[in-house]
């Protein structure tokens, strides 16, 4: 396995709703290597969601620390975070979040104009990531000119355009149908592939979670692997993908 | 027009506070649209999207903004002719038992450096007058009607009647008066300067002739030759005409009238105008001028142009406060909360977007001068152009704002106005939109996105 280039250590994450503190992990743990592409599933309420906002510097945890890259997340300041996250961390939504304003182009060029590269090397970037997602063509349309799948290429291409040492998406096919599913999560397979990116997937979708190398579950606030999972009997092995993708 | 706008600006603190933040709007619009076009753009686009409520917040504000700048254009007039200016500060002789003041012709001698009956108490020890033949001037009052059957503001004509050697050095806002106009008043003993408005009244132009029936001298109805027109600005329906011509007009009607003289032959000089230059000056002269038995048959008072016109509109007093120290400011405070509420709906409306901006690495104050960027642009540029619009519409429809008070017939609006539109459209754009800013800025990500999801 290669070298890890995120690390999560006992971090812990609570909520005060209506008086009442809820803590939504609980001394969690993480390790992930370069490269790899990791599915994070788990019901909702989980806190799948709370776990991807602190990886990518959008919360900060109560205890414990997020190392990504070599850098301690959690003990950054929020100007810090923000120019942290342009260089370090893509981030894929689930309704795509583009701009509605700004063309497909405009959308991806969005967080290159907060580096220091040329235009005219900005323009060859966002003219690759657009390539990149088969965009090219509609580079001039607006959000609400493209189809769901179209807008979450755009939103991919957005994410990989400053070249990120993490891609985190959150329920990435959530929002879209079936077929537009499949194209996306092909697309991201070939980007984590072709371009060795680290790609962390939330989902609740098992054949989202079918396309990843490995996958966590997270449950009461911590993490377990498929193979624990099954041990404890929170998962039966005929639903596991694994044995889906055997059977 | 720019020599105006300096002399505006050096003249009133408001005008030079507003070129203050007018160069400041300007140089920080400049520096925000150099050092991050795109997001200026996106400001632009961002103000686009609603354009409805762009379009109406904009009005609302330059409808204000339009209020305000009329208003304060007749503040401003007051304020200026009002307050005493160190530098320049003139005497205004008058009768003192009347208003409007009527005095013998003769009071003119006594106070005329030139003349041999100028009086001995104004020479000093050494032999000098305390001022000289070029800080001297009397006015009369000739007005008169080219239609006596119609009398209306267009054919009414109000005369300074005074001597044409007086002008360039007594006459406010005059002192740069081409002396070829002088000239050719003093070569035509019935010529005559009009503002440029009068001339379009009359539909007449410079070398033609007209003819006045008096309105407040009756029975002496003079024809005048046009020489020249007066500048633009102050004095544009106003008009100048020679002491001389005015004074034999008197004799004239002695003759037609078997010696007998005018009723009011000896009541024709209204004002003496003396520039003593300071305040020790004013006492001075004034004390002697007040003292001197010369005087006694009728008797004057002295006084400087701004107490004068400050008495003539006392009336109006009350007036003025309420319309600098109420409306204007409450006019301010609605056009601030007319920006308030138009930012904070468009915040509320993309907090997502706020987000996604931070999650793309735009810093909270990136964020917040977004917010403050559309405020303020469309705040400067409604202001502005409000402004603009007050400037044109009443300058150049009527040569100001026809808002008759006493003699001021009209009130230009200086050209300064436009420095005030665009300095109250972005100070209270500014005002208006600093909470909801703040608010953008302080998105929280994470909560936006767990409400969103």
């Amino acid at each position: 396995m290669a070298e890890p280039i995120m690390h999560i250590r006992n971090v812990v994450k609570s909520f005060t709703r209506g008086g009442e503190e809820i803590t939504v992990l609980r001394n969690l743990n993480l390790e992930v290597a370069e490269g790899e592409f990791l599915g994070i599933m788990g019901p909702s309420g989980s806190g799948k969601t709370t776990l991807l906002n602190l990886i990518a510097g959008l919360d900060k945890p109560n205890r414990g620390e997020v190392w990504i890259g070599g850098r301690c997340v959690s003990t950054m300041t929020e100007s810090q975070l923000a120019a942290w996250r342009t260089r370090n961390i893509g981030f894929i939504f689930q309704f795509y979040h583009l701009l509605p304003v700004l063309t497909a182009y405009e959308n991806v060029e969005l967080p290159l104009l907060l580096l220091p590269i040329s235009s005219q090397k900005r323009r060859d970037q966002v003219l690759n990531a657009l390539d990149l997602v088969g965009l090219s063509d509609r580079m001039y349309h607006r959000p609400g000119q493209l189809s769901g799948g179209q807008q979450q290429r755009v939103g991919i291409a957005r994410a990989i355009v400053t070249d990120p040492t993490l891609i985190v998406a959150d329920e990435p096919t959530g929002d879209l149908d079936a077929r537009s599913a499949v194209e996306i999560l092909n697309l991201m397979g070939e980007l984590q592939k072709g371009l060795n990116k680290t790609i962390l997937l939330v989902t609740h979708d098992p054949r989202a979670a079918e396309r990843t190398q490995r996958i966590v579950h997270l449950e009461k606030g911590q993490l377990l692997e498929s193979e624990e999972m099954q041990a404890a009997g929170l998962m039966a092995p005929s639903d596991s993908f694994q044995a889906k993708a055997q059977g | 027009m720019f020599t105006r706008l300096y002399e505006q600006i050096a003249a009133d603190p408001i005008n030079l506070a507003a070129a203050i933040i007018t160069l400041i709007v300007l140089v920080a619009g400049a520096a925000y649209i150099v050092t991050y076009p795109r997001l200026f753009m996106l400001g632009l686009k961002n103000l686009r999207r609603h354009f409805l409520r762009t379009a109406l917040t904009s009005a609302a504000i330059g409808v204000l903004a339009f209020m305000i700048t009329t208003i304060w254009t007749i503040i401003f007039f007051i304020d200026l002719i009002t307050v005493e200016r160190s530098k320049d500060l003139k005497i205004i002789v008058t009768y003192r038992w009347s208003v409007p003041s009527q005095m013998p012709i003769t009071h003119a001698d006594y106070l005329n450096p030139a003349s041999s009956q100028f009086l001995p108490e104004l020479v000093d020890a050494q032999g000098n007058k305390l001022y000289g033949p070029n800080d001297f001037m009397t006015w009369s009052f000739y007005g008169g009607t080219t239609d006596p059957a119609k009398i209306t503001p267009d054919t009414l004509i109000l005369f300074f009647v005074m001597e044409p050697e007086q002008i360039i050095p007594m006459m406010d806002d005059l002192g740069d008066l081409d002396p070829k106009l002088v000239e050719a008043l003093k070569d035509k003993p019935q010529g005559c300067l009009l503002g440029t408005d009068k001339l379009k009244a009359l539909d007449k132009k410079v070398g033609e002739r007209f003819k006045l029936t008096s309105i407040n001298y009756k029975g002496i109805d003079l024809e005048f030759e046009i020489v020249g027109v007066l500048p633009d600005g102050r004095y544009n329906a106003s008009a100048i005409m020679r002491m001389d011509y005015f004074n034999k007009s008197f004799e004239q009607y002695a003759r037609a009238n078997n010696g007998r003289a005018h009723p009011l032959a000896n009541k024709r000089l209204n004002l003496i105008w003396l520039r003593v230059g300071d305040r020790d000056k004013f006492d001075q002269i004034g004390s002697i001028v007040m003292k001197s038995p010369r005087f006694s048959n009728f008797p004057v008072k002295v006084e400087t142009a701004s107490s004068l016109v400050g008495s003539f509109l006392d009336a109006y007093r009350d007036i003025f406060l309420a319309m600098k120290f109420v409306i204007v400011p409450g006019m301010l405070v609605i056009m601030a909360l007319v920006m308030a509420n138009a930012i904070s709906i468009t915040v509320r409306e993309r907090r997502g977007e706020m987000a996604v901006m931070k999650v793309l690495g735009y810093r909270p104050n990136q964020v917040f001068l977004l917010i403050v960027g559309e405020a303020v642009f469309v705040g400067a540029v409604a202001g502005l152009l409000a402004a603009g619009a007050t400037f044109a519409f009443f300058n150049l429809r009527w040569g100001g704002i026809p808002f008759r008070i006493g003699f001021f017939p009209v009130f230009r609006i200086p050209e300064a106005a436009l420095m005030w539109g665009l300095a109250i459209g972005t100070l209270t754009a500014l005002a208006g939109c600093l909470i909801p800013a703040w608010t953008a800025r302080s998105v929280k990500v994470s909560e936006v996105f767990s409400k969103v999801a």
